[in-house]
């Protein structure tokens, strides 16, 4: 059978139990704005009970653990989109820094080649005129410096991602090692156990490596192990694995994993995917389309000039100068000649003759090698600019609507409740002083039972 | 189940899109424009390019249809003054033909003969802005005196004509050479003249009349000559309203690609207004809501 010792204690138990309570209370209060944090819950658990005789009676309660609520699976979720929207953000941003210069802007290749062709017409009414000749030859000025800005817009963007690649590895290397350390710590807790803070930091610390590039994170004895998508072991328990930079053959900065291999291509996802796909894939793309456009414009209007005559009677020389190495074309694209004499508008070379002007508006509007008019041409590659942009901005609005939405049912199973909380507080407020006054009571009572026969009435 | 506590996130990004849509139905209503960057709508930036270089080409066929028309009219009419001045000489060679004429007269008339020549000749020779008229492709003056040709004039000019471009495949003849106008082979207008000055110096009545007719042939072929001229008038002015149809065209084009109903642009502000002020107040309705809000505070 119990005593008021054992009801004590109880009083005691409850107390301290309430106490531990009352402090994650506070502690979920503190954090309620704390990125990463978990909120605790107090776990509560009964003590076993005592038999004395026919008697049982219960043992009070303990508190077992300040349990953190976290879900694993949506960690890895949203992880995962992390990964996937930063990278697409990074395209769309780089994207639409160079759709500006596929936009109607009057120095854009579409208003040149508009002024070009218009100032052909022109020379075709007044072939002897010397402002309309002068005219055809800065509108064509005007055109090749259209497509060397648009050249230099695109590898602006290109080197301006290329940029991203050092300083992104950078950021994963640093958080490579500070996650490493954490993994120690926390695999040194039981794994029945949760890690509490030292997981929130963990987990935080994942989430924003998912941010810089595509992970695979797998629980294993002595902690995460953190893989890049296709295998390159980033962090295996207590070690990182540094990433390297190195500048490749073609002039951009290559990524190496710690044995010194190129990883670059297989890079994909985060910052540094994103980065790297731009760079790699999309750029590239359109850079080689202006060139064939500038290089087969060029010598397509060459050609033109070369079937009439310049106003010295002599046939019609280079009007463009196009680099020979199809890959500059669009960079260095200028015009060949300095005077408007030598524009071949003649067809039998005598000086009052517009015969070949209609030769040059024919090579703006016939078919190139490629099979597109220039204009056609110019048009796809707009096309595509806009249509890339556009799709990069979509599937990062519909990554982030995702997101939102495992962001949602983590904050339903692990942000801090502030109303929850309040009511929390209540209740352990009710019960640590239901537990006082067990204490109390059970002094009087133990008064009671020490004066008993000291002051008698009889 | 536990919903997520924390709200913020949720409103921010309601907000953001609401702001957003604001952004967007503002920018197209002070713009006039849907289209103003390729990524809003790719299909009709690409379809842009091809209208503005029409655009661009249009506008120029039409100010070249303008100058043309003004060059061909001055020659039209430059040849209706070559013909007064052939009929003028047609009657001063019957005149000449007419047996009560005397040498005395048939000199008079020879020099009123040559008169008209020479103003033929600088007919032939009008220059419109520094280009001949009659002159071929060639910059040089068409017709000079020259003693060794028995017209007493040579051709300095070619025999080419330039074409204006005044659509994407049409372009208009903008001159005839004066080879063929003036010194045509079969109907030489300056040796028809030369020819009657001779007969008439020489008297004898018979020349005389031959001349004369050659002169009457030679304006009927002027007149044909006129007819290339009149042609060319013709297919400028319907050209002129085809390019005006074009533009319209084309600006219909324009606006059906990248412009905006202004209405529906109107009506989409007012609504993305409406909404973002909806998401404001109840973003304030919403945030400072607490149980703290209604417990009494502790005594």
């Amino acid at each position: 059978m119990g005593g008021l010792n054992t009801s004590l204690l109880i009083g005691v138990q409850a107390l301290d139990a309430t106490q531990g309570a009352l402090d994650a209370t506070s502690n979920n209060i503190a954090n309620v704005n704390t990125p990463g944090y978990t909120r605790e819950v107090a776990q509560f658990a009964e003590n076993g009970e005592s038999q004395s005789g026919d008697e049982v009676s219960g043992g009070g309660v303990t508190l077992t653990a300040l349990q953190s609520v976290r879900d694993e699976l949506l960690n890895i979720q949203i992880q995962q989109q992390t990964s996937q929207q930063s990278s697409v953000n990074t395209q769309s941003s780089s994207l639409q820094q160079v759709q500006t210069f596929f936009t109607t802007s009057g120095d854009d290749i579409a208003s040149e080649l508009t002024a070009f062709s218009s100032s052909l017409a022109a020379l075709s009414a007044n072939p002897s005129n010397s402002a309309t000749q002068q005219g055809v030859l800065s509108s064509g000025q005007n055109l090749a410096d259209a497509f060397n800005t648009t050249a230099q817009g695109l590898s602006t963007a290109q080197s301006d991602a290329d940029q991203l690649v050092p300083q992104t590895v950078s950021q994963i290397n640093s958080l490579t090692q500070q996650i490493a350390l954490l993994n120690t710590q926390v695999s040194q807790v039981p794994a029945s156990e949760d890690g509490g803070t030292t997981q929130d930091q963990l987990d935080q610390l994942v989430q924003q490596l998912s941010g810089l590039t595509g992970i695979s994170v797998t629980q294993g004895t002595d902690g995460e192990t953190i893989t890049t998508g296709s295998g390159t072991p980033l962090v295996i328990g207590g070690q990182s694995f540094n990433l390297q930079t190195t500048a490749g053959t073609n002039g951009f900065q290559q990524v190496l994993d710690s044995n010194g291999t190129n990883i670059t291509s297989s890079i994909q996802g985060g910052t540094l995917g994103g980065a790297i796909e731009i760079r790699d894939q999309v750029i590239p793309g359109l850079q080689s389309q202006l060139n064939t456009l500038a290089s087969q414009f060029g010598t397509a209007f060459n050609s033109a000039q070369a079937q009439g005559y310049d106003s010295n009677g002599d046939v019609g020389g280079d009007f463009f100068s196009v680099p020979s190495n199809e890959n500059d074309a669009a960079s260095g694209i200028s015009v060949a000649i300095s005077n408007p004499t030598q524009i071949a508008i003649s067809s039998d070379g005598s000086a009052g003759s517009n015969g070949n002007v209609a030769n040059l508006s024919a090579a703006l509007t016939k078919a190139l090698p490629s099979g597109q008019t220039p204009a056609d041409a110019y048009a796809s590659l707009v096309f595509q600019v806009g249509s890339a942009a556009s799709n990069a901005s979509a599937q990062s609005t519909a990554i982030g609507d995702n997101l939102t939405q495992l962001t949602n049912q983590q904050g339903a199973v692990s942000a801090v409740d502030i109303n929850e909380e309040t009511t929390n507080l209540m209740r352990y407020q009710a019960a640590y002083e239901a537990a006082s006054r067990i204490v109390s009571t059970v002094q009087v009572l133990d008064n009671a039972a020490l004066n008993m026969g000291s002051s008698t009435s009889f | 189940m536990r919903i997520d506590p924390n709200m913020v996130p949720d409103i921010l990004s309601d907000l953001q899109q609401s702001q957003v849509s604001l952004n967007t139905a503002l920018q197209e209503v002070s713009t006039g424009k849907s289209v103003n960057v390729p990524s809003d709508n790719p299909a009709a930036a690409a379809g842009m390019v091809q209208n503005t270089i029409e655009t661009g080409d249009v506008d120029q066929y039409t100010q070249n249809v303008s100058s043309v028309l003004s060059t061909v009219q001055t020659a039209s009419s430059v040849l209706s003054s070559v013909v007064t001045s052939l009929t003028q000489a047609v009657t001063l060679g019957t005149e000449g033909a007419n047996g009560t004429s005397s040498t005395a007269d048939r000199q008079t008339l020879a020099t009123q003969i040559q008169g008209i020549l020479s103003s033929v000749v600088s007919f032939a020779n009008t220059s419109v802005a520094g280009t001949y008229l009659f002159g071929g492709t060639s910059t040089a003056t068409p017709y000079t005196a020259d003693s060794s040709s028995t017209t007493g004039y040579t051709y300095n000019g070619n025999n080419d004509s330039n074409s204006v471009a005044v659509g994407d495949n049409l372009s208009v003849q903008m001159n005839v050479p004066g080879s063929q106008v003036f010194s045509n082979a079969s109907n030489n207008v300056l040796g028809s003249l030369s020819s009657l000055v001779a007969a008439l110096q020489g008297g004898n009545a018979s020349d005389i009349a031959t001349a004369t007719s050659g002169v009457d042939s030679a304006l009927g072929f002027v007149g044909q000559q006129q007819a290339v001229y009149g042609n060319a008038e013709t297919q400028l002015n319907s050209q002129q309203t085809f390019l005006q149809q074009d533009t319209v065209t084309l600006s219909t084009q324009e606006n059906n690609l990248i412009g905006v109903n202004e209405a529906v642009a109107a009506t989409d502000l007012t609504q993305a207004e409406t909404d973002n002020s909806a998401a404001l107040a109840a973003a304030a309705k919403v945030l400072p809501n607490s149980l703290l809000n209604y417990l009494e505070p502790p005594s």
